[in-house]
Formats: structure tokens, sequence, C-alpha cells
């Protein structure tokens, strides 16, 4: 499992497309930035916060729609998953890797971009406080764990199915939240709140609104970090036997 | 006593009502050049699917090594090629080091070896922008990374020149030779098998219905003397009459001969003695192909 992790670090890291989109994606935002910076009042010590909650808005889908794409599609657009199981890797070190690679990859994307964005405010005479920084982190592990909770769930697709431009347009309708939108008013229908109520707080964006609104005031998110500790454990069984019962396809 | 590499019993897959392998059972030993000949959708992918851990079996049982316990771990053993996959974006030594990476493998000069080997050292542009040719000497490296003793191949040499041909089936050999690996190979360029395999399987309809050697087959498949001349029936009483042969099929006044191939000179001279005009007098043997075909009673590989 760790001579794999290692070997997918290598790939992405070889991976010159990579370079290219997260140059653009930083040459974009400074844009951006540089542009917003000259409307209005300007920007302050806490514009910062503003920005970050629009940028984090859509930063899962961009920027984690292309770590989910690069991690699991590419494995399917190259047939690698034949080559793994082929050398008889066994298929939940596989799916489980997948999880630590997502991780660890969103981890470092969704960790520098705090980091860049102090840059350039900095630049911009408004350098942030340490407690917009704070408040821009909590937005990035955020980011992080949508990212890895919707790649964890579309991998189920991605064993189970094995297409790739179906598990892509999944991914994208569970980080913009369609789909999250569309299951809240089911279960906001009279019939399901007669019988259960509340639920749309226990599905992943509610899960992750609620981490973020416990980190923001100080309040106790380890209940529902064990929620969403199980949420990410189920998905990763559903997959492991997704991809038990279906063949590799060629 | 040779060593079983591989052996399977009653291996069986089943898709719904289609059966695509019935109770292969097929043995692999130490330093066979396995040629496994079938035609499209006979079964041969699905066999080596099942073998590799790519499909799950319906029934029947897999032995690597002489074990059918952790499949997962034995088939560490294997190198194989089954289409060559490979990231498009990463050159030949990338794809290589990846691949290396997983199998544990550290010896930097495995990866330069290999490039040598199929002759892609310094090559340097991605997987995405490779011949057919390029793609299959690729593959055909990553089977061979590590040394393993068992190597599997489907179809290696589909697409490639007759250059790239000759390269592969050199390489072949000279793995087998060098290092002892065993292969199994699939392809339907069966006169090309028929150069490089020691032993071959016939497999139909899901049906492995031959295990061979190579010189057994060449015993099966005799040579006959074909003859053409300007009079068919004269050129049969004179074989008959001088010679005693009775096992000859007449077309015409092209005549083939079963017995008595190492006569062709003797032959030629009583033809031409009671004035025979001979075109043709050429020993002829069975091909790889007919023998399929006779076989298998089909039309195409």
């Amino acid at each position: 499992m760790f001579n794999y992790i290692k070997g997918e670090i290598y790939r992405l890291l070889n991976k010159k497309s990579m370079y290219i989109f997260f140059g653009i994606f930083a040459a974009v935002y400074i844009l951006f930035a540089l542009v917003n910076s000259r409307m209005g009042d300007g920007y302050n010590s806490k514009s910062i916060i503003d920005h970050a909650y629009e940028l984090f808005m859509f930063l899962p889908v961009v920027l984690g729609g292309y770590l989910f794409g690069s991690l699991y599609n590419d494995d399917l657009t190259s047939k690698n998953l034949t080559t793994l199981v082929g050398y008889g890797l066994s298929k939940l070190k596989i799916v489980l890797s997948k999880l630590v690679l997502i991780t660890l990859f969103s981890a470092v994307v969704f960790g520098l971009i705090p980091l860049v964005m102090t840059a350039v405010f900095a630049i911009l005479g408004a350098a942030p406080t340490a407690a917009a920084l704070g408040t821009v982190y909590i937005k990035a592990f955020v980011a992080l764990l949508t990212t890895v909770a919707f790649s964890a769930l579309t991998g189920i697709v991605v064993y189970g199915l094995q297409r790739k431009t179906f598990a892509m347009v999944l991914y994208v309708l569970l980080s913009f939240g369609i789909i999250s939108q569309l299951i809240s008013m089911l279960l906001n229908s009279d019939i399901i709140r007669g019988i259960a109520p509340n639920l749309d707080k226990h599905l992943m964006t509610g899960i992750t609104d609620r981490i973020e609104q416990g980190l923001t005031s100080g309040q106790p998110v380890i209940l529902i970090f064990i929620e969403y500790i199980i949420y990410v454990a189920v998905a990763l069984t559903l997959s492991v036997l997704a991809f038990h019962k279906k063949e590799l396809e060629f | 006593m040779k060593q079983t590499m591989l052996k399977t019993h009653g291996l069986t897959k089943k898709y719904g009502q289609f059966t695509a392998l019935n109770q292969a059972s097929l043995t692999l030993e130490q330093g066979d050049i396995y040629g496994l000949v079938g035609r499209n959708g006979a079964g041969k992918t699905t066999f080596f699917k099942c073998v590799m851990g790519l499909a799950k079996p319906t029934a029947g049982e897999i032995e690597i090594g002489g074990s059918s316990a952790n499949l997962n771990e034995a088939r560490q053993q294997i190198g194989f090629m089954i289409n060559a996959a490979f990231f498009p974006y990463l050159n030949p030594k990338q794809n290589l080091e990846y691949l290396a990476m997983i199998k544990g493998i550290t010896d930097k000069g495995e990866i330069e070896r290999l490039l040598k080997l199929v002759q892609l050292d310094g090559v340097k542009k991605p997987f995405k922008a490779f011949s057919m040719g390029m793609k299959q000497r690729l593959g055909l490296a990553a089977a061979l990374m590590g040394r393993p003793p068992i190597v599997v191949l489907d179809e290696p040499i589909n697409g490639l020149d007759p250059q790239g041909i000759a390269d592969i089936r050199n390489i072949l050999q000279l793995e087998n030779e060098k290092n002892g690996t065993t292969f199994i190979v699939s392809s339907h360029i069966l006169s090309e098998l028929d150069l490089v395999a020691t032993r071959f399987g016939f497999i139909e309809q899901g049906n492995l219905v031959k295990e061979i050697s190579h010189t057994e087959l060449h015993e099966h498949t005799k040579k006959a003397l074909v003859i053409e001349v300007d009079d068919g029936q004269k050129a049969l009483a004179v074989l008959q009459s001088k010679f005693g042969i009775t096992d000859v099929s007449v077309d015409g006044n092209k005549l083939v001969l079963e017995s008595n191939v190492e006569k062709s000179n003797v032959i030629a001279r009583a033809l031409f003695n009671e004035g025979l005009e001979l075109f043709r007098l050429s020993p002829q043997e069975t091909t790889l192909e007919e023998y399929f075909m006779g076989l298998v009673g089909g039309q195409n590989v």
C-alpha cells in the first residue's frame, strides 16, 4: 500500500498539466484580487475573509474536481486498475490508498491557498490579521473535508461502474450542492418531516456546515467529526464492495 | 522434473447464460513458452483475466507456483500485458518508474535495462504520442519488470511491423533462455507463435480442446509431397506401378502424396523418364493455422 501511495505521488508530481492548471488558477486569482482591490474602498486587514467566503464556495468544485480527476479518473483513462489488481494489490488497499492520497493532496492544496491569499493581500497592502487568517484556514479545512467526502462518495461510482464521465459529473453535482439540495427538498417534504424531522443536517453538506460553525464559534465538534468519519467509512465500504462486484473494464 | 508454474483446474467463467470459459485445465511448466491459440472471443483473454484476478471465475481453481492459497501475493510473481495500458502524459521511463515503485523494485538499473531491451531508451515523448509498436514494446517492458518467473502476454505482436514482430520474438527467446522466464502468449499470428512457442493450447468457444508440445505438433503436421504434371492420371499410374504408392490424392493434374516425401528425387526422375512434364514438385507441411482449423473446423483465426 505504501509503495502504491509512493508511486501515485510520483505520478502526480510528473503530471505537467497539474502545474499548468494550478499556475493558471493562481494567475486568474491574482488578477481577480488585483482588479477587486481597485474597486470600492479597496482592501483592509479583514477583506481576506470576504474573499475566502467567495473563493471557497467553488474551490471544492474546481480544485477538488481537478484532484479527483487526477487521482481517480486517470486510473480509468489509462486502465491502471487492471495493472494494480493484476500486480496483486488488493482492492481494499487500492480504495484506502486513494482516500489517503486525496486527503494528502487536498491538505497540501487547501493548506497553501490561505498562504497564497495572505501573500497577495500583503502585496496589495492589506495583510490579514491572525484571526482573519484563522477564519480563512477554517474555510480551507472545510473545503478539504468536502473534497475528501465527495471523492469517497463518488469513489463508489468510480469502482462500481468504472465510467469516468459519469464519475466526474457526479462529483461536480455533489460539490456544487445540487444533489444535496434535491435530497434536502425530499427530506423537507411533509411526509418525511412528519416521520423524521431535521434529517438534512445529516447530509454531508449539513455535516460540513456544522463543523464550520463549530470551529468558528469554538463549540465542540467531535461528535460531528465522528458522524463525518462514519459517512466516509460507509462510502469506502460501499466502494470496496462495488469494486469486488464489478469486473474490471478493458 | 519441471516445476509447475501455473495450473488451472476446470476454470469456468460465465456471463449470465454465456459461457466464456468452460472447464479450462491448463498446465504451464517452468521454461515453457506456451502459445494459447484461439480465434476472437474464444476465451483467451477471459482465461488471462481469471488468472490475473481481473475477473472472478464462476468455478474452478488456479494454482500459481504450486499453491492456490493467497493468489494476490502469488500474482506478484507474474508480469503481464493485457492491453498496453499506461498513463498518457508520462514518458516511457516515468511510466516504468511508476510501476517499479508499485512493485517495490528499487534497482534503478532495471528500468534502463528494460528500456534498452525494448529499444525505448532515450525516448522522451509521452505515451499518448506513441505508435502502436512503441506501446506494445513498453507493455512488454512492463511485463518483464523485475524478472518475474511467469509472464502473461495477450496479443503482444498485434499491430506490429515485421521488424517489431521479430524484435519481440527475440526478446521472448532471450528472456526465456537467459532468465528461464516462463511465458504464456496468445496471438492471432499463428505462424509467428509457431516460431517461438514450445507448447500450445488450443481454445475454442471457451473450451481448451487440446494441449500439445511443439515436437508433438510437428509430428502431427507431417509433410506431404505436392506434384504438378501435364497428365495427372498418367502420373498416378506411374506412382502406383513403380513405387506402390496408394495414399495419393488427385485433383486434376495436381497430386498430393502423404508418404515417400523423402524420395522426391527418385519420383521426379521416374515421372520424367515416363515422358511426363513436371511443373512442380515440392514438400509441403501443414501449418499451425491449418492444424488449428482442422482441430476446430473453423474458417478464421
